[in-house]
Protein backbone atom coordinates (compact mmCIF):
# COMPACT_ATOMS: atom_id res chain seq x y z
CA UNK A 1 0.00 0.00 0.00
CA UNK A 2 1.06 3.77 -0.61
CA UNK A 3 0.69 6.56 1.74
CA UNK A 4 -1.70 8.61 0.38
CA UNK A 5 -0.82 12.38 1.34
CA UNK A 6 -3.60 13.96 0.30
CA UNK A 7 -7.12 13.61 -1.34
CA UNK A 8 -8.64 15.49 -3.89
CA UNK A 9 -12.63 15.19 -4.09
CA UNK A 10 -13.95 16.12 -7.68
CA UNK A 11 -17.28 14.36 -7.32
CA UNK A 12 -19.84 16.19 -9.02
CA UNK A 13 -17.74 18.60 -10.60
CA UNK A 14 -18.47 19.42 -13.70
CA UNK A 15 -16.23 20.02 -17.15
CA UNK A 16 -13.22 21.18 -16.69
CA UNK A 17 -12.93 21.87 -13.27
CA UNK A 18 -11.44 18.26 -12.09
CA UNK A 19 -8.52 18.52 -14.75
CA UNK A 20 -8.07 22.40 -13.38
CA UNK A 21 -8.21 21.53 -9.71
CA UNK A 22 -5.98 18.17 -10.10
CA UNK A 23 -3.32 20.74 -11.96
CA UNK A 24 -3.14 23.16 -9.75
CA UNK A 25 -3.03 20.84 -6.51
CA UNK A 26 -0.12 18.74 -8.06
CA UNK A 27 2.02 22.43 -8.34
CA UNK A 28 2.02 22.83 -4.58
CA UNK A 29 2.83 19.73 -3.73
CA UNK A 30 6.32 18.17 -2.37
CA UNK A 31 8.15 15.48 -4.17
CA UNK A 32 7.15 11.77 -3.18
CA UNK A 33 4.06 12.63 -2.50
CA UNK A 34 0.86 10.60 -3.57
CA UNK A 35 -2.59 12.65 -4.47
CA UNK A 36 -5.73 10.48 -4.72
CA UNK A 37 -8.21 12.10 -6.93
CA UNK A 38 -11.68 10.80 -6.58
CA UNK A 39 -14.09 11.82 -10.16
CA UNK A 40 -17.24 10.90 -11.21
CA UNK A 41 -16.82 12.27 -14.38
CA UNK A 42 -16.05 9.87 -17.43
CA UNK A 43 -13.84 11.96 -19.65
CA UNK A 44 -11.44 13.94 -16.95
CA UNK A 45 -11.15 10.07 -15.68
CA UNK A 46 -9.43 9.16 -19.10
CA UNK A 47 -7.95 12.45 -18.99
CA UNK A 48 -6.24 13.57 -16.03
CA UNK A 49 -3.66 10.66 -15.85
CA UNK A 50 -2.47 11.79 -19.37
CA UNK A 51 -2.26 15.22 -17.86
CA UNK A 52 -0.21 14.18 -14.77
CA UNK A 53 1.82 11.72 -17.19
CA UNK A 54 2.94 14.90 -19.71
CA UNK A 55 3.46 16.63 -16.23
CA UNK A 56 6.06 13.79 -15.42
CA UNK A 57 4.27 12.79 -12.72
CA UNK A 58 3.75 8.96 -12.28
CA UNK A 59 0.43 7.69 -12.37
CA UNK A 60 -0.11 4.57 -9.92
CA UNK A 61 -3.06 3.29 -10.44
CA UNK A 62 -6.48 4.16 -11.82
CA UNK A 63 -9.29 2.08 -10.19
CA UNK A 64 -13.18 1.80 -11.64
CA UNK A 65 -14.44 2.18 -7.98
CA UNK A 66 -18.57 2.09 -8.98
CA UNK A 67 -20.67 3.18 -11.48
CA UNK A 68 -19.00 6.35 -12.49
CA UNK A 69 -16.54 6.54 -9.65
CA UNK A 70 -12.91 6.47 -10.58
CA UNK A 71 -10.04 6.86 -7.94
CA UNK A 72 -6.79 7.78 -9.37
CA UNK A 73 -3.28 7.90 -7.49
CA UNK A 74 -0.68 10.01 -8.64
CA UNK A 75 2.84 9.79 -7.23
CA UNK A 76 4.21 13.31 -7.41
CA UNK A 77 7.69 14.14 -9.71
CA UNK B 1 -43.27 13.25 -44.22
CA UNK B 2 -44.92 11.20 -42.08
CA UNK B 3 -44.94 11.78 -38.10
CA UNK B 4 -44.30 7.84 -37.36
CA UNK B 5 -41.27 7.83 -39.76
CA UNK B 6 -40.07 11.22 -38.22
CA UNK B 7 -40.80 9.38 -34.96
CA UNK B 8 -39.01 6.39 -35.82
CA UNK B 9 -36.06 7.78 -37.91
CA UNK B 10 -35.74 10.47 -35.64
CA UNK B 11 -35.56 8.86 -32.70
CA UNK B 12 -33.27 5.43 -33.92
CA UNK B 13 -30.67 8.31 -35.58
CA UNK B 14 -30.52 10.32 -31.76
CA UNK B 15 -30.34 7.49 -30.45
CA UNK B 16 -27.00 6.42 -32.65
CA UNK B 17 -25.85 10.15 -32.18
CA UNK B 18 -26.58 9.95 -28.17
CA UNK B 19 -24.63 6.35 -28.35
CA UNK B 20 -21.24 7.90 -30.34
CA UNK B 21 -21.28 11.07 -28.77
CA UNK B 22 -21.19 9.80 -25.15
CA UNK B 23 -18.84 6.77 -26.19
CA UNK B 24 -16.80 9.35 -28.02
CA UNK B 25 -16.70 12.47 -25.44
CA UNK B 26 -17.86 14.65 -27.83
CA UNK B 27 -18.06 17.82 -27.08
CA UNK B 28 -16.90 20.95 -28.77
CA UNK B 29 -16.66 23.06 -25.69
CA UNK B 30 -13.95 20.60 -24.36
CA UNK B 31 -12.21 19.94 -28.08
CA UNK B 32 -11.76 23.63 -28.46
CA UNK B 33 -11.13 24.52 -24.92
CA UNK B 34 -8.61 22.05 -24.23
CA UNK B 35 -6.50 23.32 -26.95
CA UNK B 36 -5.46 26.05 -25.28
CA UNK B 37 -6.42 25.13 -21.28
CA UNK B 38 -4.16 21.72 -21.59
CA UNK B 39 -2.29 22.26 -24.64
CA UNK B 40 -4.29 18.50 -25.40
CA UNK B 41 -5.97 18.05 -29.21
CA UNK B 42 -7.49 14.79 -29.20
CA UNK B 43 -10.95 15.89 -29.26
CA UNK B 44 -10.45 18.96 -31.42
CA UNK B 45 -8.79 16.31 -33.59
CA UNK B 46 -11.79 14.58 -33.37
CA UNK B 47 -14.27 17.43 -34.60
CA UNK B 48 -11.73 17.75 -37.73
CA UNK B 49 -12.00 14.32 -38.73
CA UNK B 50 -15.90 13.97 -38.17
CA UNK B 51 -15.91 17.33 -40.25
CA UNK B 52 -14.16 15.47 -43.16
CA UNK B 53 -16.17 12.85 -43.14
CA UNK B 54 -19.02 14.41 -43.41
CA UNK B 55 -17.86 16.31 -46.01
CA UNK B 56 -16.87 13.68 -48.24
CA UNK B 57 -20.26 11.76 -47.24
CA UNK B 58 -22.65 15.17 -47.84
CA UNK B 59 -20.56 15.25 -51.15
CA UNK B 60 -21.03 11.97 -53.01
CA UNK B 61 -24.36 11.58 -51.78
CA UNK B 62 -25.35 15.62 -53.27
CA UNK B 63 -23.77 14.47 -56.21
CA UNK B 64 -25.62 11.60 -56.66
CA UNK B 65 -28.28 13.49 -56.14
CA UNK B 66 -29.43 11.44 -52.60
CA UNK B 67 -29.69 15.06 -50.57
CA UNK B 68 -29.84 18.29 -51.42
CA UNK B 69 -27.13 20.52 -49.91
CA UNK B 70 -28.30 23.08 -46.93
CA UNK B 71 -25.71 25.62 -47.42
CA UNK B 72 -26.71 28.89 -44.89
CA UNK B 73 -27.13 32.29 -46.03
CA UNK B 74 -23.95 34.53 -44.95
CA UNK B 75 -25.10 36.41 -42.20
CA UNK B 76 -22.51 38.79 -41.27
CA UNK B 77 -23.69 40.06 -37.62
CA UNK B 78 -25.33 36.96 -36.81
CA UNK B 79 -22.62 34.43 -37.29
CA UNK B 80 -19.57 36.91 -35.53
CA UNK B 81 -21.81 37.82 -32.25
CA UNK B 82 -23.92 34.85 -32.59
CA UNK B 83 -20.58 32.59 -32.77
CA UNK B 84 -18.66 34.71 -29.85
CA UNK B 85 -21.90 34.45 -27.43
CA UNK B 86 -22.41 30.84 -28.39
CA UNK B 87 -18.55 29.98 -27.79
CA UNK B 88 -18.71 32.36 -23.75
CA UNK B 89 -21.90 31.02 -22.95
CA UNK B 90 -20.70 27.06 -23.57
CA UNK B 91 -17.65 27.44 -20.96
CA UNK B 92 -19.99 28.71 -18.33
CA UNK B 93 -22.52 26.15 -19.39
CA UNK B 94 -19.64 23.08 -19.20
CA UNK B 95 -20.88 21.96 -22.68
CA UNK B 96 -21.85 22.74 -26.03
CA UNK B 97 -25.40 22.10 -27.48
CA UNK B 98 -24.30 18.37 -28.46
CA UNK B 99 -22.01 17.85 -25.11
CA UNK B 100 -24.98 19.13 -23.01
CA UNK B 101 -27.88 16.67 -24.31
CA UNK B 102 -25.41 13.73 -23.96
CA UNK B 103 -24.59 14.62 -20.57
CA UNK B 104 -28.20 14.27 -19.49
CA UNK B 105 -28.53 10.67 -20.24
CA UNK B 106 -25.00 10.16 -18.18
CA UNK B 107 -27.41 11.93 -15.49
CA UNK B 108 -25.87 14.58 -15.05
CA UNK B 109 -28.19 17.18 -13.72
CA UNK B 110 -26.54 19.98 -14.12
CA UNK B 111 -26.41 19.69 -17.61
CA UNK B 112 -30.17 18.88 -17.99
CA UNK B 113 -30.27 22.81 -15.60
CA UNK B 114 -28.01 24.23 -19.06
CA UNK B 115 -30.42 22.05 -21.19
CA UNK B 116 -33.24 24.40 -20.10
CA UNK B 117 -31.60 27.60 -19.97
CA UNK B 118 -30.26 26.78 -23.72
CA UNK B 119 -34.21 25.94 -24.30
CA UNK B 120 -35.28 29.18 -22.68
CA UNK B 121 -32.43 31.13 -24.33
CA UNK B 122 -33.31 29.80 -27.37
CA UNK B 123 -37.07 30.41 -27.87
CA UNK B 124 -36.48 34.02 -26.17
CA UNK B 125 -34.56 34.69 -29.04
CA UNK B 126 -36.76 33.13 -31.71
CA UNK B 127 -39.97 34.29 -31.07
CA UNK B 128 -40.16 36.04 -27.17
CA UNK B 129 -38.04 39.03 -25.39
CA UNK B 130 -34.86 38.79 -27.16
CA UNK B 131 -36.18 38.70 -30.94
CA UNK B 132 -35.06 42.24 -31.59
CA UNK B 133 -32.17 42.12 -30.51
CA UNK B 134 -31.23 39.09 -32.76
CA UNK B 135 -33.43 40.72 -35.84
CA UNK B 136 -31.07 43.95 -35.50
CA UNK B 137 -27.74 41.39 -35.10
CA UNK B 138 -28.75 39.47 -38.46
CA UNK B 139 -29.90 43.30 -40.50
CA UNK B 140 -26.66 41.94 -42.80
CA UNK B 141 -26.31 39.11 -45.36
CA UNK B 142 -23.53 38.76 -47.91
CA UNK B 143 -24.79 36.91 -51.03
CA UNK B 144 -27.04 34.07 -50.90
CA UNK B 145 -25.47 30.71 -50.12
CA UNK B 146 -21.98 31.80 -49.92
CA UNK B 147 -19.27 29.15 -49.75
CA UNK B 148 -15.63 29.42 -49.56
CA UNK B 149 -15.61 28.45 -53.74
CA UNK B 150 -18.35 31.57 -54.36
CA UNK B 151 -22.04 31.19 -54.50
CA UNK B 152 -23.06 27.80 -53.89
CA UNK B 153 -23.44 25.69 -57.36
CA UNK B 154 -25.84 22.52 -57.13
CA UNK B 155 -23.45 20.86 -59.28
CA UNK B 156 -19.91 22.24 -58.59
CA UNK B 157 -20.27 22.67 -54.52
CA UNK B 158 -20.53 18.56 -53.58
CA UNK B 159 -17.94 17.84 -56.18
CA UNK B 160 -15.60 21.03 -54.32
CA UNK B 161 -16.28 19.23 -51.36
CA UNK B 162 -15.40 15.53 -52.45
CA UNK B 163 -12.46 17.31 -53.72
CA UNK B 164 -11.43 18.93 -50.70
CA UNK B 165 -12.39 16.56 -48.28
CA UNK B 166 -10.21 13.81 -49.67
CA UNK B 167 -7.33 15.94 -49.57
CA UNK B 168 -7.83 16.90 -46.10
CA UNK B 169 -8.21 13.26 -45.30
CA UNK B 170 -4.52 12.26 -47.23
CA UNK B 171 -3.20 15.28 -44.70
CA UNK B 172 -5.02 13.59 -41.82
CA UNK B 173 -3.87 10.62 -42.64
CA UNK B 174 -0.58 11.64 -43.15
CA UNK B 175 0.38 13.75 -40.01
CA UNK B 176 -1.66 12.15 -37.26
CA UNK B 177 -2.51 8.35 -38.68
CA UNK B 178 0.89 7.36 -39.79
CA UNK B 179 2.76 8.25 -36.64
CA UNK B 180 0.33 6.30 -34.97
CA UNK B 181 0.95 3.38 -37.44
CA UNK B 182 4.77 3.48 -37.03
CA UNK B 183 4.47 3.63 -32.89
CA UNK B 184 2.16 0.10 -32.78
CA UNK B 185 4.30 -1.39 -35.73
CA UNK B 186 7.40 -0.72 -33.54
CA UNK B 187 5.74 -1.62 -30.00
CA UNK B 188 4.31 -4.66 -32.14
CA UNK B 189 0.85 -3.97 -31.06
CA UNK B 190 -1.88 -5.36 -33.18
CA UNK B 191 -2.98 -2.28 -35.76
CA UNK B 192 -6.90 -2.94 -34.60
CA UNK B 193 -7.28 -4.85 -31.61
CA UNK B 194 -9.72 -6.95 -32.72
CA UNK B 195 -9.78 -9.29 -29.47
CA UNK B 196 -12.47 -7.90 -27.53
CA UNK B 197 -15.17 -5.94 -29.85
CA UNK B 198 -17.61 -6.42 -27.57
CA UNK B 199 -15.46 -4.47 -24.68
CA UNK B 200 -14.21 -1.81 -27.30
CA UNK B 201 -17.52 -0.38 -28.80
CA UNK B 202 -19.65 -0.68 -25.33
CA UNK B 203 -17.40 -0.44 -22.40
CA UNK B 204 -14.80 1.48 -23.13
CA UNK B 205 -14.33 5.58 -24.20
CA UNK B 206 -13.41 6.07 -28.47
CA UNK B 207 -10.28 6.84 -29.28
CA UNK B 208 -10.49 10.08 -30.80
CA UNK B 209 -10.27 9.03 -34.89
CA UNK B 210 -12.98 6.20 -33.97
CA UNK B 211 -15.10 9.00 -32.29
CA UNK B 212 -14.92 11.33 -35.12
CA UNK B 213 -15.52 8.87 -37.77
CA UNK B 214 -18.56 7.51 -36.30
CA UNK B 215 -19.82 10.75 -35.44
CA UNK B 216 -19.07 12.19 -38.98
CA UNK B 217 -20.71 8.80 -40.12
CA UNK B 218 -23.92 9.24 -38.16
CA UNK B 219 -24.10 12.85 -39.58
CA UNK B 220 -24.44 11.31 -43.06
CA UNK B 221 -26.96 8.42 -41.97
CA UNK B 222 -28.96 11.67 -40.00
CA UNK B 223 -28.99 13.55 -43.81
CA UNK B 224 -30.42 10.80 -45.37
CA UNK B 225 -32.78 9.74 -43.40
CA UNK B 226 -34.39 13.28 -43.21
CA UNK B 227 -33.89 13.94 -46.92
CA UNK B 228 -36.26 10.92 -46.85
CA UNK B 229 -39.42 13.21 -45.92
CA UNK B 230 -40.91 16.30 -46.96
CA UNK B 231 -42.22 19.84 -45.24
CA UNK B 232 -41.83 20.52 -41.79
CA UNK B 233 -41.17 17.45 -40.84
CA UNK B 234 -38.17 16.29 -42.73
CA UNK B 235 -37.00 17.30 -46.27
CA UNK B 236 -33.68 17.24 -45.81
CA UNK B 237 -30.95 18.93 -43.69
CA UNK B 238 -27.88 18.78 -41.09
CA UNK B 239 -28.66 17.39 -37.35
CA UNK B 240 -28.99 20.17 -35.15
CA UNK B 241 -29.47 20.33 -30.88
CA UNK B 242 -31.00 23.12 -30.44
CA UNK B 243 -34.14 23.63 -32.62
CA UNK B 244 -34.93 19.74 -31.28
CA UNK B 245 -35.04 21.19 -27.95
CA UNK B 246 -37.09 24.18 -28.93
CA UNK B 247 -39.42 21.95 -30.77
CA UNK B 248 -39.96 19.62 -27.69
CA UNK B 249 -40.70 22.53 -25.47
CA UNK B 250 -43.41 24.16 -27.96
CA UNK B 251 -44.91 20.88 -28.28
CA UNK B 252 -44.98 20.55 -23.95
CA UNK B 253 -46.60 24.46 -23.76
CA UNK B 254 -48.39 24.88 -26.99
CA UNK B 255 -49.26 21.09 -28.36
CA UNK B 256 -46.93 21.79 -31.21
CA UNK B 257 -46.91 18.65 -33.00
CA UNK B 258 -42.97 16.95 -32.30
CA UNK B 259 -41.37 17.00 -35.20
CA UNK B 260 -37.88 15.15 -36.13
CA UNK B 261 -35.61 17.52 -34.33
CA UNK B 262 -37.62 16.95 -31.11
CA UNK B 263 -37.18 13.04 -31.77
CA UNK B 264 -33.25 13.50 -32.14
CA UNK B 265 -33.31 14.84 -28.91
CA UNK B 266 -35.33 12.45 -26.99
CA UNK B 267 -33.01 9.59 -28.95
CA UNK B 268 -29.79 10.75 -28.29
CA UNK B 269 -30.74 11.46 -24.47
CA UNK B 270 -31.72 7.51 -24.44
CA UNK B 271 -28.74 6.91 -26.71
CA UNK B 272 -26.53 8.19 -24.34
CA UNK B 273 -27.97 6.84 -21.73
CA UNK B 274 -27.84 3.59 -22.87
CA UNK B 275 -24.25 3.81 -24.00
CA UNK B 276 -23.47 5.33 -19.99
CA UNK B 277 -25.55 2.47 -18.65
CA UNK B 278 -23.90 -0.21 -20.17
CA UNK B 279 -20.00 1.43 -19.73
CA UNK B 280 -20.70 1.73 -15.92
CA UNK B 281 -20.92 5.69 -16.75
CA UNK B 282 -25.03 6.16 -15.59
CA UNK B 283 -25.11 7.93 -12.41
CA UNK B 284 -27.65 10.50 -11.32
CA UNK B 285 -25.39 13.72 -9.59
CA UNK B 286 -25.37 17.19 -9.06
CA UNK B 287 -22.47 19.81 -8.76
CA UNK B 288 -21.33 20.44 -5.31
CA UNK B 289 -22.92 23.81 -5.23
CA UNK B 290 -26.06 25.54 -5.92
CA UNK B 291 -23.17 28.50 -7.73
CA UNK B 292 -22.35 25.75 -10.44
CA UNK B 293 -26.14 25.32 -11.21
CA UNK B 294 -26.96 28.94 -11.40
CA UNK B 295 -23.79 29.54 -13.51
CA UNK B 296 -25.07 26.58 -15.62
CA UNK B 297 -28.39 28.08 -16.48
CA UNK B 298 -27.00 31.22 -17.26
CA UNK B 299 -24.50 29.20 -19.53
CA UNK B 300 -27.11 27.40 -21.66
CA UNK B 301 -29.13 30.82 -21.68
CA UNK B 302 -26.32 32.72 -23.31
CA UNK B 303 -25.85 29.71 -25.62
CA UNK B 304 -29.51 30.05 -26.47
CA UNK B 305 -29.39 32.99 -27.71
CA UNK B 306 -25.73 32.15 -29.77
CA UNK B 307 -27.66 29.59 -31.42
CA UNK B 308 -30.83 31.01 -32.94
CA UNK B 309 -28.49 34.35 -33.70
CA UNK B 310 -25.92 32.57 -35.24
CA UNK B 311 -28.96 30.01 -37.16
CA UNK B 312 -27.45 27.20 -35.33
CA UNK B 313 -25.82 25.86 -32.30
CA UNK B 314 -22.45 24.16 -32.63
CA UNK B 315 -23.60 21.04 -34.30
CA UNK B 316 -25.20 22.96 -37.20
CA UNK B 317 -22.85 24.86 -38.15
CA UNK B 318 -19.49 23.16 -37.52
CA UNK B 319 -20.75 19.37 -38.05
CA UNK B 320 -23.70 20.60 -40.25
CA UNK B 321 -22.56 23.58 -42.65
CA UNK B 322 -18.77 23.27 -42.32
CA UNK B 323 -18.62 19.91 -44.25
CA UNK B 324 -20.27 22.32 -47.04
CA UNK B 325 -17.57 24.55 -47.26
CA UNK B 326 -20.43 27.49 -45.84
CA UNK B 327 -18.32 31.02 -45.23
CA UNK B 328 -21.26 31.01 -42.33
CA UNK B 329 -20.78 28.12 -41.08
CA UNK B 330 -16.82 28.52 -40.96
CA UNK B 331 -17.60 32.13 -39.26
CA UNK B 332 -19.37 30.66 -36.81
CA UNK B 333 -17.29 27.97 -36.23
CA UNK B 334 -14.14 30.31 -35.70
CA UNK B 335 -16.25 33.01 -33.58
CA UNK B 336 -17.55 29.81 -31.17
CA UNK B 337 -13.53 28.89 -30.83
CA UNK B 338 -12.77 32.01 -29.85
CA UNK B 339 -15.17 32.93 -27.88
CA UNK B 340 -15.19 29.55 -25.94
CA UNK B 341 -11.24 30.53 -25.92
CA UNK B 342 -11.74 34.57 -24.04
CA UNK B 343 -13.95 32.57 -21.52
CA UNK B 344 -11.57 29.74 -20.16
CA UNK B 345 -8.75 32.14 -20.13
CA UNK B 346 -10.97 34.38 -17.84
CA UNK B 347 -12.35 31.47 -15.73
CA UNK B 348 -9.65 29.76 -15.41
CA UNK B 349 -6.48 30.62 -16.87
CA UNK B 350 -5.93 34.01 -15.57
CA UNK B 351 -6.11 33.42 -11.74
CA UNK B 352 -3.37 30.66 -12.49
CA UNK B 353 0.24 31.18 -10.69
Amino acid sequence: MVDITDTLDCSGDVCPYPDVKSKRKVKKMKSGDVLQILIDYPLSAERIPETMESLGHEVLSVEKTGNSAWTILVKIK
Amino acid sequence: MDFLYAMIGGLIVGALFGFVLQSGRFCMNSAFRDIILLKEFKLAKAVVIAIVVEMVGFGIFAAAGVITLSVKTFNVGGSIVGGLVFGIGMVLAAGCASGTTYRVGEGMMGSLVAAIGLTSGALATAYGLFKPAKDAIQSVTVGTKLTVFGEYDAVLTPVLMIIVGIILAVVIFFFWGLPGFKNKRASDEPLIKTDDVVTQVFKKGYPYWVAGITVGIVGIVGYLVNAGGTGALGGGGTLGITGGWMDLSLYLTTNDAVAWAGFIILGLILGSFISALIAGEFKLRIPKDGKTLLIQLIGGLIMGFGAVTAAGCNITNVLGGVPQLSIHSIVVGACIMLGCWIMTYLLFMRKED
